[in-house]
């Protein structure tokens, strides 16, 4: 089976066994395979694009081209690991056709959860981190449940589930940021959740990788396994999946269920990051991962998309957003930019030829 | 044919890539003519009919409308020119009236500019009086059943002046009922001169509606017919390029132990929905290694009988006893049916059958991933091995396994759903309308398919509108009619009165 993974064979980690090179299920190799491939593969290569430009473009300080510079790289994954962690989940969620406009909400929700209870209540790292994943999950697991039972659209359950999840974060901070302090002692949050906001060997930065293993693991889940099937399937048509005896109510609650959970983790690091947990975190942080999965080629119909796709869309807009700052181009005309580049994503999708 | 004729299409060619869709083709309609266009599945109709209808606008050759040579730059322009096509797919916005549909995006207009309503529903009052259609032009064309939103279609088409009418497989969604009434409709447009192009995959129709048959093959000509007089060997000769013998194979062994055992099955909805008709006293039984008939007119509550078995229906409250091998069964979902080896072939295979997106292989290991995955992941090599298998089995023609189900004809998709369904290794088969569309070499494959499963002890309950169907494949009949059994018909004496004499339910009160 060849599920619409473009970018699975390139981003392949050396650990992973190699792709295999059977044809016999893929695509004939003629023209049209070239240019369906073209298509399928159009994230990477508008990140490919967006790469050699911003070279191009970059300040060059006593000698040395800044964006290249390992130090602006790292930063650049690190500035997308919240989003893209976020929009990891989304992918799921938008291949079955869905939406989930509650995970900015969910992430603000989680960063206050974090600091709360390390701060006010004392708790340990993990207990802490356990507890946040499980209101994530479960406030996701409970929002596919609505949509799946009741059968309310995702759209309009997300939407309540954004309101729900702020009032919550604020009734539970106060309506404040709550700081997180280091140290041992009372109202001290304990040394090591510092770590999130600092970086392996002083080069790779902690959200930076487990943005990159969350997506290829991510990326392996929905290559072969027969959930990523279901996922396919259900997205591409619910009643033939129901017939074919998909469990879709469980699929469903599951793809929010994960949804949640990844807002959460994105949450934690947030808090780790800033060294606090405000209730307003994570405000628009929605519509910036849907944008990323946009510009991974994956559409908003359900059915069909992929992985690799949507990590490339994320580390796109990481280097568009990085490249205009280090040109010192306005935040505004960024913004323009990037509505830009998800039109213009869109559009190419569109090009891509129909079978007939 | 003397006179000249309203269309004259000469010489028509077209290729997709590799493909020669239609070749050298020549074809006349004339006025008050009811012209069959005859053909498999990809021998050509669709081409041609999508060159007249101006959808393809880039072709060789040449056509002619009253004698003027005319080129077409899209659909609007084949209206204007007189040329009206009623898609098999209607092309109609249920959220809007009848009158709104008639006159979608050529709505009359007030002083003010505004859409003049009143008008609009006097006119399309008058054109559904035209056709005999008692309905009120403000309803929701979402609520009317399939026949009466054709009339609708054809209404529009009047509405348009078309002089020639083009219709694909109008029938294919029709009760006995409703096709008498369209041929009607047929026959009033045909005196008023308006040239008819048919195209239909049932025999039967031709003989007593069509002037005309031409018979396309492999995108050429093969012949042109007189329906009324060619033998229908003759005809299907013509457009397989063989002959068929023996479409429906012998009869078969005897059947074995009862498999399916379904007492007065009735199902309470929840929420009555307008158009069904669900079960209403449902006595039925199916042996292993039999073939059982599902008759009833439209609204009889076939396919929802079908689905209640398979735990597809509405939900409701469900009375009566159900049995499999003699133990209780009740599905509460298609997984639970599965899991009891009851399979299911929906009528709607396009909405409910298949993911047309998708890969053929994709689709046919859908149903049966559980067998091919250790700890959750998908056994690649395996599936490869599984999907060959299938698609040898079945003989389904497709490029290859990664092509789009939706690249594949109706028959070829059709084979796809079975051979899905067929992979989870059922005992008992449920098939709604399961040669709907398909054409008539992928028919006989069906049916020689059928045979073979059921003499291997399947165990097969087959819904069919077409009663020469039921009638030669199935080893017994039961008749629905409102959602009740009428009549349970053994072979020797099913025939086609009994069948629509029971049909039409016994009480003359009680037809609608």
């Amino acid at each position: 089976m060849t599920p619409p993974n473009p970018t699975a064979v390139e981003e392949a980690p050396a650990g992973t066994p190699p792709p295999r090179r059977r044809p016999s299920l893929r695509l004939p190799r003629d023209r049209h395979a070239l240019v369906d491939n073209f298509f399928r593969f159009q994230s990477l290569f508008g990140l490919v694009a967006v790469f050699l430009i911003a070279i191009a473009v970059s300040p060059v300080r006593n000698g040395e081209n800044i964006f290249l510079s390992s130090g602006n790289l790292a930063n650049i994954v690190r500035a997308v690991s919240e989003i893209g962690i976020i929009a990891v989940g989304m992918t799921f969620v938008i291949l079955i056709g869905g939406i989930d406009l509650s995970v900015g909400a969910v992430l603000g929700l989680a960063a206050v959860g974090s600091a709360t209870l390390m701060v006010d209540s004392g708790m340990g790292i993990l207990p802490t981190v356990l507890i946040v994943l499980l209101i994530g999950t479960a406030f996701g697991a409970t929002q596919g449940a609505i949509v799946a039972r009741i059968g309310i659209q995702s759209f309009i359950v997300t939407l309540a589930g954004l309101q729900a999840a702020r009032g919550i974060a604020r009734m539970w901070s106060g309506g404040l940021g709550v700081p997180i302090a280091y140290g041992d002692g009372p109202k001290e949050a304990p040394e090591a959740f510092s770590l999130l906001s600092g970086s392996i060997n002083g080069v790779l930065p902690v959200p930076a990788v487990l943005f990159i293993a969350i997506g290829i693991g991510a990326l392996l889940v929905l290559r072969s396994t027969a959930f990523a099937r279901h996922v396919y399937a259900i997205g591409g048509n619910e009643k033939a999946a129901r017939l074919s005896g998909v469990p879709v109510r469980r699929v469903r609650i599951t793809v929010f269920a994960i949804s949640g959970l990844l807002a959460a983790l994105a949450g934690i690091i947030h808090a780790g990051q800033l060294n606090q947990g405000s209730p307003n975190d994570g405000s628009g942080y929605e519509l910036d991962a849907i944008a990323a999965v946009v510009i991974g080629g994956t559409s908003l119909a359900g059915g069909s998309g992929s992985m690799g796709g949507t990590i490339a869309g994320a580390l796109l807009l990481g280097i568009l957003n990085n490249i205009l700052a280090l040109n010192n181009i306005d935040a505004n005309v960024q913004l323009v930019v990037k509505g830009l580049v998800i039109v213009a994503a869109a559009a190419l999708q569109k090009l891509r030829p129909r079978i007939s | 044919m003397t006179e000249r004729p309203l269309v004259r299409m000469t010489g028509i060619g077209k290729r997709f890539g590799g493909v020669q869709a239609c070749r050298d083709i020549d074809l006349t309609i004339a006025a008050g003519e009811v012209h069959a266009l005859l053909g498999e599945n990809g021998a050509g109709k669709s081409t041609l009919i999508n060159i007249l209808s101006g959808v393809i606008t880039d072709y060789d050759g040449t056509i002619e409308v009253d004698g003027r040579p005319v080129s077409f730059g899209g659909p609007v322009d084949a209206q204007r020119a007189g040329i009206a096509t009623i898609h098999q797919e209607l092309d109609l916005v249920a959220g809007l009236s009848i009158a709104e549909n008639m006159f979608l995006g050529r709505e009359p207009r007030t002083r003010l500019g505004g859409v003049d309503i009143r008008r609009m529903r006097r006119q399309a009052a008058e054109h559904l009086r035209t056709l005999g259609a008692d309905l009120d032009p403000r309803r929701l064309v979402g609520s009317l059943r399939v026949g009466e939103q054709q009339l609708v279609e054809i209404g529009r088409a009047l509405s348009l002046d078309a002089r020639v009418l083009i219709m694909d497989e109008p029938t294919a969604a029709l009760a006995d009922a409703e096709v008498e009434r369209l041929f009607e409709t047929i026959k009033e447009l045909r005196r008023a001169g308006v040239g008819i192009v048919y195209i239909s995959h049932r025999m039967a129709e031709l003989e007593v509606i069509a002037d005309r048959a031409t018979v396309l093959r492999n995108g050429g000509l093969a012949g042109t017919v007189d329906p009324r007089t060619a033998s229908r060997d003759e005809i299907i000769q013509l457009m397989v390029g063989r002959s068929v013998d023996a479409l429906f194979g012998e009869g078969r062994n005897e059947p074995g132990k009862v498999l399916l055992d379904v007492r007065n099955l009735a199902v309470t909805p929840r929420r009555p929905t307008p158009g069904r008709t669900e079960p209403a006293g449902v006595d039925l039984t199916v042996r292993t290694g039999e073939i059982v008939g599902l008759a009833g007119l439209m609204g009889a509550g076939r396919t929802e009988l079908l689905e209640t078995l398979f735990g597809a229906g509405g939900s409701g409250r469900r009375s009566g006893q159900m049995t499999i091998d003699g133990r209780p069964y009740g599905p509460h979902g298609p997984r639970a049916a599965l899991a009891r080896g009851v399979a299911f072939v929906p009528e709607d295979r396009r909405g409910a059958g298949l993911m047309l997106e998708h890969s053929v292989a994709e689709n046919v290991v859908l149903s049966a991933l559980a067998t091919l995955t250790t700890l959750g992941v998908v056994r690649r090599q395996a599936v490869r091995r599984t999907v060959a298998e299938q698609l040898t089995a079945l003989a389904v023609k497709a490029a290859s396994p990664a092509v789009a189900a939706a690249t594949l004809s109706g028959g070829n998709q059709q084979k796809v759903v079975f051979a899905k369904q067929l992979l989870t290794q059922p005992r008992l088969l449920l098939l709604d309308e399961p040669t709907r569309g398909v054409d008539i070499g992928a028919k006989a494959e069906i049916y020689r398919l059928l045979h073979r499963l059921a003499d291997a002890g399947m165990a097969i309950l087959l819904a069919s509108s077409e009663l020469p169907e039921l009638l030669s494949l199935c080893d017994r009949v039961v008749v629905l009619h409102r959602g009740r059994t009428v009549a349970t018909l053994p072979r020797a004496s099913a025939t086609q009165q009994a069948i629509l004499a029971a049909a039409n339910g016994d009480d003359a009160k009680e037809t609608r």
